[in-house]
């Protein structure tokens, strides 16, 4: 019997697998590439849910899923090329914090309203703001770690 | 001071110089890192035999200069849009190689560059917007939306995708765009949760305008700061932040419109 965390896991990989393609063909990937930037999703996505449920925060979580996502496009430089930097980043997409962003914003729309409803909007909004900030920092240092310590020759 | 015994003119200087400058700037507008595009055009400047002294790249222009012994020309090119393009950038970085191992002229160089520009293969409209509503779709599920939202997601983000790109290639105002389209996606995806009996309703307007979120200029901010480019990056995150607020404008306005606020 499946125990209900690989459920979950399995859940998370899969959709950041299609995540990844998905914008992969957006970004004009062609159709070698893309079943790498799935695979690239799928792992990020599933480090970060382990992560997360090992009780690590959403940044630790996403940075040491980057680091992974950028290691193993290292570790795979012969088939993958000089595209590995690209195909890291692709994988790493679908946990840009987009929707945080969006609502951080929002938020803090609300606030500037003449009569705000509740002061805690201004705290949510806020720690939606830093996660988005950190996240992201998190995201973008866990790839270009790897990258500049294992430098890729081809260009 | 270079021992070569041929003393480009500034005329040939001028070609090399521009030539180089339209490979950056083909790179920069596929949205490579500014060190990529740097190494790009010194690979060009090099193998078409004169030695680049400095480049710099701006958000809307680029400055290059060039060398032959005493002879030094600098020249400028201005930027078109900034998007993201793979395959036109991967085989851009192999010409570049392809120059500087030698024996092609300034002329050559060009008709490559026309050639790649015009033959590399794009996706057609169809699938990049199937492609995304499905990667929204997704985004949605990774962000907690319920099954019934799934499909509303789906079609919110495609046919945002599809209008996007529509109006995009009219020459509309990227930023107007990102307005246009949160409120179109969101509350193509809102109204359709709400039919459907979604509980997620609000996650369902948030996860069709991810299409909108610029991932690979956010994390090109960063590591063009790492890299020693922070004009360049705080460039590429402004521009980001813009996107976000006008996308979240969008969104602002088709939850007026259903009634959510």
């Amino acid at each position: 019997m499946i125990h209900p965390d690989f459920v979950h896991l399995a859940h998370q990989m899969v959709f950041g697998a299609i995540a990844a393609a998905g914008f992969g063909i957006l970004f004009n990937f062609g159709l070698r590439s893309l079943m790498w930037c799935a695979a690239a999703g799928a792992l990020a996505l599933g480090v970060r849910t382990l992560g997360q449920e090992a009780q690590w925060s959403l940044e630790a979580a996403s940075f040491v899923a980057a680091v992974t996502a950028s290691c193993a496009s290292t570790m795979l430089r012969r088939p993958l090329g000089p595209r590995g930097n690209a195909v890291a980043l692709a994988g790493c997409i679908p946990m840009v914090p987009g929707a945080f962003f969006g609502q951080a914003l929002l938020g803090m729309l609300a606030v500037t309203t003449p009569h705000p409803e509740n002061a805690a909007l201004i705290l949510t909004s806020t720690e939606y703001f830093l996660r988005v900030f950190f996240t992201l920092a998190a995201i973008g240092a866990g790839l270009a770690i790897p990258a500049h310590l294992f430098r890729n020759p081809d260009f | 001071m270079s021992d070569d015994p041929v003393r480009r003119k500034h005329r040939e200087l001028e070609k090399i110089a521009m030539t180089a400058l339209r490979l950056a700037r083909i790179l920069t507008e596929c949205g490579a890192r500014v060190k990529v595009v740097h190494e790009g055009a010194s690979l060009v400047v090099r193998g078409l035999g004169v030695e680049p002294v400095g480049i710099r790249t701006g958000y809307a222009s680029q400055e290059i200069t060039v060398r032959s012994g005493e002879n030094t020309i600098t020249r400028m090119m201005s930027m078109g849009s900034h998007g993201v393009n793979h395959r036109l950038d991967h085989v851009m970085r192999a010409l570049a190689v392809q120059v500087s191992q030698g024996g092609m002229s300034v002329e050559a160089v060009e008709r490559a560059m026309d050639r790649l520009v015009k033959e590399t293969p794009r996706h057609p409209l169809w699938l990049v917007a199937l492609a995304v509503g499905m990667a929204c779709a997704a985004f949605g599920r990774l962000l907690g939306i319920d099954w019934l939202a799934f499909g509303p997601v789906f079609l919110g983000g495609g046919i945002g995708q599809a209008v996007r790109m529509l109006l995009l290639r009219r020459g509309v105002n990227a930023y107007v765009v990102a307005t246009v389209i949160a409120f179109l996606a969101s509350a193509l995806a809102g109204f359709g949760a709400h039919l459907l009996g979604s509980g997620t309703v609000n996650l369902a307007m948030m996860a069709a305008i991810l299409l909108l979120v610029p991932g690979v200029p956010i994390t090109n901010a960063q590591t063009d700061i790492m890299d020693g480019y922070p004009s360049m990056g705080s460039a590429r995150a402004v521009s980001v932040l813009m996107v976000m607020i006008f996308a979240t404008t969008g969104v602002l306005i088709a939850e007026w419109l259903l009634g959510m606020r």
